[in-house]
């Protein structure tokens, strides 16, 4: 027995499969032979798949709602992350073996690494402790740093890892700086109990619990990449192997926001007077500032990075409104969003042979000829991140601007709207290069493997598919976001 | 087929034959040309089925509602009236067309070409019979995306500036209308983006003035107006001739549409207060088009210019707010989309043989190719409004319409614009006088061959359809008349 009762495992059954799975990628690394290609992205599907399964036990059965000691809940909302996260990883890794082939990083720990920072990030969202919550981060930041610098002769790679874990060192301390405060005003780490202790506080400590949310807003910012804490996340997409790129902005960015939904939700909806002025103001910042810097680059995956800094703007811009519609509307954006970054990355590392991919507009000249299909690909991710019509992004940033308008911030729907309007300007320049001008040289890059064509295809079809319906997705947003409340 | 499925046939058609068109292989060009004019044809002969049961009443016919995204009050919700039933056969009409009239001008890529022309109609279609805000608003942005394509790929040289600047003007444009939708949700409090129940919950008129002028704007780019005209010129010239044809014929009326089907009914208060403002740009556009066309050395650009003064008598009669007016503004929609749209015909038809746009290029045609001379000279008169074409009956219907209208000082605004009339005989008779004739002025002009087979079979529906409509005009205006009463009626009872 602990204080807390007997402890139900349950809602921690996914994360421990992909553990273990990670566990047994290692082992098979120890014991391929030098030289052999060992079965790792296959051996991580099968524990993402399996991990998915146990998801789907859960919901349909009596651990839905289940709770771990009071520390990690298997509710609808952490159900909806974890099938959010492991779809994420499982696409990641089935974009992995070519690239990593390509570039010459082809090795188990990869795949490991990938699994234990997923471990983390399924931790992140399901913990409604904020010391479990910190130890979840941690899980996902090491193994991504670690990620990060896996080119180890490319000078790049080093200098993003270093600047990764720099900034996360900082912005963890911000964020245990915060725990602290809360834990002082409340004397809990639960997130139960701090609601109503802040809820409570008055004075010194009423000042000591908005210092500690605000801190607790510079770590998440930082995670997510909300300007002013976004400086790290450029060099470091742009430096970081192009898969580790495109989980880190799917991944990441997805599993911040789900832990700092429930933190900011379920621990502070006394303080939403004060973090919601706030968070509109980083919000527009955000938008601006990623949006602008995007225009200015002519490094693809440097612009997708400030990109991607600026689509945290657009989700910022919902947290403003009234929890139920915002959450909702959250969650559906970053369904979207995944799909379309982890598609748009995985369009650049598809194209990898002999450690290169194409990064700047003239390299992706005339693709349209070279890989019709592939450049049909990359130009739907490319709508969808504009947010036109008929995909998922178009679909996420209307409920997106409708949950800021909804919350009184019109002038919040008018920015993300513009600065769309900015962003249509970069993203189309990716189009008319691959369709409008003419392919300069020789076809240097590699042709598309059967995996990474799967996983862009699902890509599509899920750009495409919440672009035409929604509702289904929608719906499962809806109860998810209930179940915070 | 049930009639409450016919319009979303007419929607699927076209996307249907953009797949099978996608899947022929790449070297099957005649296939590719093939399938696509077979579906459009098809789409077509399915517009006059819908047609021929139309039956000239105010309401909505062949209407379809379902719900979409219930949890947002989105429906996919379908219809036609009086104002769009004429617009969706336009469409139908003109794509087609658009096809065989650049069967061999399009030589490389035909495949995309002939996806992108059908996902075109798809959207352009969808736009005219949505009656769903969201729904409007998908066909209305997704359509952008084939036209920037057609501009960009298969235009002329600066076709790549010109298609990125169509793009971010248009895309601009409707961004704020995009906001203006979440606003007037919210507001109207029924969570509904149905226009027909929205329209039943009228906003305050302070935030009728925000709401319209949002729509306004996006409606304003894409007509276009002046002073939101700049896009044109570059679009309409650079565009490969299908473009130009289904850009001028089609894709301007939908801002002119959008001011009747959305803006004037949602927000009647504002709409009364705006008309002034917008009758003088109107008429602004008339004079200004018609003066910059008099000087166009360049003879697409010319018929663009033409296009924003034509579209400001459209944009005259909406302001009018008359029965009258509303109906000659419907007309004149259609008879721009033919006369313009022979003329951008018969320009890319003078560019395939010459490959110049230059007036001064070209000089005594009427002797060389005889019949093409007779059927240019006959669309510009449908252009010029000579009595017993369309092009007057639409343009005399605004005029009158506009004398007595109840919110914008008429007269005067009537008085300035046929003055444009004027202008616009002036730059099109001089234009016909250099082209056709006078001696033949430049070796490589002799012997050009005259229209082919396929340029008539292009060209004459579209001739003897002026002439129809300027005859026959009863037939078309008894049909847009009730719903035109019926728009007019709603505004002026918000504005007692």
């Amino acid at each position: 027995m602990t204080p807390y009762g007997p402890i139900d495992l349950r809602p921690i059954w996914p994360a421990l499969i992909v553990a273990i799975t990670g566990v047994v990628v290692l082992l098979a690394q120890a014991l391929t032979p030098k030289g052999h290609r060992g079965p790792f992205a296959a051996l991580s599907l099968i524990g993402i798949g399996a991990a998915l399964v146990a998801v789907a036990l859960i919901a349909t059965g009596r651990g839905r709602g289940a709770v771990m000691a009071g520390v990690v809940a298997a509710d609808d909302f952490s159900l909806f992350f974890h099938v959010l996260l492991l779809g994420i990883a499982g696409i990641v890794v089935l974009l992995s073996p070519s690239y990593l082939r390509a570039t010459g990083i082809d090795r188990g720990e990869y795949y490991a690494l990938v699994l234990f920072s997923l471990v983390g990030m399924l931790g992140l969202v399901s913990c409604r402790e904020l010391v479990s919550l910190f130890v979840a981060l941690e899980v996902m930041s090491v193994a991504l740093y670690a990620l990060a610098g896996l080119h180890r002769d490319r000078l790049e790679s080093q200098e993003s890892a270093m600047k990764y874990f720099i900034t996360g060192a900082f912005s963890s301390a911000f964020f245990l700086y915060g725990v602290a405060l809360l834990y002082g005003v409340s004397g809990s780490t639960l997130l139960a109990r701090i609601a109503p202790a802040v809820r409570a506080a008055s004075g010194g400590s009423a000042s000591m619990a908005l210092v500690g949310a605000g801190l607790l807003l510079v770590g998440f910012g930082f995670k997510v990449a909300s300007v002013p804490f976004h400086m790290w996340a450029p060099d470091v997409y742009e430096g970081a192997p192009t898969t580790v790129t495109a989980f880190m902005s799917a991944g990441v960015k997805t599993a911040a926001f789900g832990g700092m939904l429930r933190v900011f939700l379920q621990a502070l909806p006394a303080l939403a007077a004060d973090w919601q002025p706030a968070v509109a103001a980083l919000a527009a910042l955000t938008m601006v500032v990623g949006n602008l810097g995007a225009l200015a680059q002519t490094n693809i995956k440097r612009m997708l990075a400030y990109s991607s800094v600026g689509h945290a703007g657009y989700v910022l811009a919902a947290l403003v409104a009234a929890p139920g519609i915002g959450t909702e509307a959250v969650l559906f954006y970053l369904v979207a969003y995944s799909a379309v970054n982890l598609g748009g990355f995985g369009a650049l590392a598809a194209l990898a042979r002999n450690g290169r991919e194409p990064l700047s507009f003239s390299e992706v000249a005339g693709l349209s000829r070279r890989r019709p299909l592939l450049a049909a690909a990359l130009t739907v991710f490319l709508i969808s991140l504009t947010g036109i019509p008929v995909s998922a992004g178009f679909v996420g940033k209307f409920y997106l601007f409708t949950a800021a308008v909804d919350g009184g911030y019109v002038a919040l729907a008018i920015v993300g709207v513009l600065m769309s309007v900015v962003s249509a300007y970069y993203y189309l320049g990716v189009v008319v290069a691959m369709y409008m001008r003419e392919p300069v040289g020789e076809d240097v890059w590699g042709p598309v493997a059967a995996p990474a064509g799967v996983a862009l295809a699902l890509s599509v079809f899920v750009v495409l598919g919440l672009g035409v319906y929604p509702a289904p997705v929608l719906a499962w947003a809806r109860l998810a976001a209930r179940s915070l409340l | 087929m049930s009639s409450g499925s016919l319009l979303t046939a007419l929607i699927l058609l076209p996307l249907a034959g953009a797949l099978v068109v996608a899947l022929i292989p790449r070297e099957a060009q005649r296939a590719q040309k093939v399938a696509a004019l077979a579906f459009t044809t098809a789409a077509f002969a399915l517009s006059i089925v819908m047609l021929s049961g139309f039956a000239p009443r105010a309401d909505m016919q062949f209407e379809v509602s379902r719900p979409w995204i219930p949890a947002y009050g989105i429906s996919y919700h379908v219809g036609v009236d009086g104002l769009s039933v004429w617009l969706v056969i336009l469409t139908t009409f003109l794509t087609p067309l658009a096809l065989l009239g650049s069967w061999y001008s399009i030589h490389e890529r035909v495949k995309g070409f002939n996806i992108f022309m059908l996902l075109l109609e798809a959207g352009m279609v969808g736009v005219f019979v949505a009656l769903d805000l969201f729904l409007f608003y998908i066909f209305w942005e997704a359509m952008l995306i084939p036209m920037y394509f057609l501009i960009g790929i298969w235009g002329h040289e600066r076709r790549i500036y010109a298609a990125i600047k169509f793009f971010l003007y248009t895309f601009a444009g409707s961004a704020l209308m995009l906001v203006a939708f979440i606003v007037l949700y919210r507001a109207a409090g029924v969570r509904s983006f149905d226009v027909a129940v929205l329209v039943r919950q009228p906003v305050s008129p302070e935030l009728q003035m925000w709401l319209f002028a949002a729509f306004a704007l996006a409606f304003a780019i894409k007509v276009p107006m002046f002073p939101f005209h700049t896009w044109l010129p570059d679009a309409h010239v650079e565009a490969p001739t299908a473009g130009s044809v289904l850009l001028a014929g089609v894709l301007l009326k939908m801002g002119t549409y959008g001011f009747l089907r959305l803006a004037l009914p949602l927000f009647p208060v504002a709409a009364a207060r705006f008309a002034p403002l917008i009758a003088i740009l109107a008429v602004v556009g008339i004079i200004y088009g018609a003066l910059v066309s008099l000087v166009q050395p360049n003879l697409k650009k010319l018929v663009a210019y033409s296009s924003v003064a034509h579209l400001g008598f459209v944009m005259l009669g909406v302001a009018a707010m008359t029965t009258t007016a509303v109906v000659g503004a419907v007309y004149q929609m259609l008879n721009h989309g033919i006369s313009t749209g022979a003329l951008f015909f018969l320009v890319g038809m003078l560019y395939d043989r010459r490959h110049t746009f230059m007036i001064e290029e070209y000089g005594g045609l009427k002797t060389v190719m005889p019949w093409f001379s007779a059927v240019f000279l006959l669309v510009c008169f449908s252009s010029i409004a000579v009595p017993g074409f369309n092009g007057f009956i639409g343009e005399f219907l605004i005029l009158i319409g506009s004398w007595a209208a109840p919110f914008m000082p008429g007269r005067a605004l009537v008085v300035v614009a046929s003055v444009g009339i004027i202008l616009a005989a002036a730059y099109i008779l001089w234009m016909v006088q250099r082209v056709l004739y006078g001696e033949v002025t430049r070796p490589a002009n002799v012997g050009l061959p005259d229209l082919t087979p396929r340029e008539a079979v292009v060209l004459v529906p579209l001739v003897l359809l002026a002439l129809f409509m300027g005859i026959a005009s009863p037939i078309f205006t008894r049909t847009i008349e009730p719903a035109a009463n019926a728009l007019v009626q709603q505004v002026r009872a918000a504005n007692r």
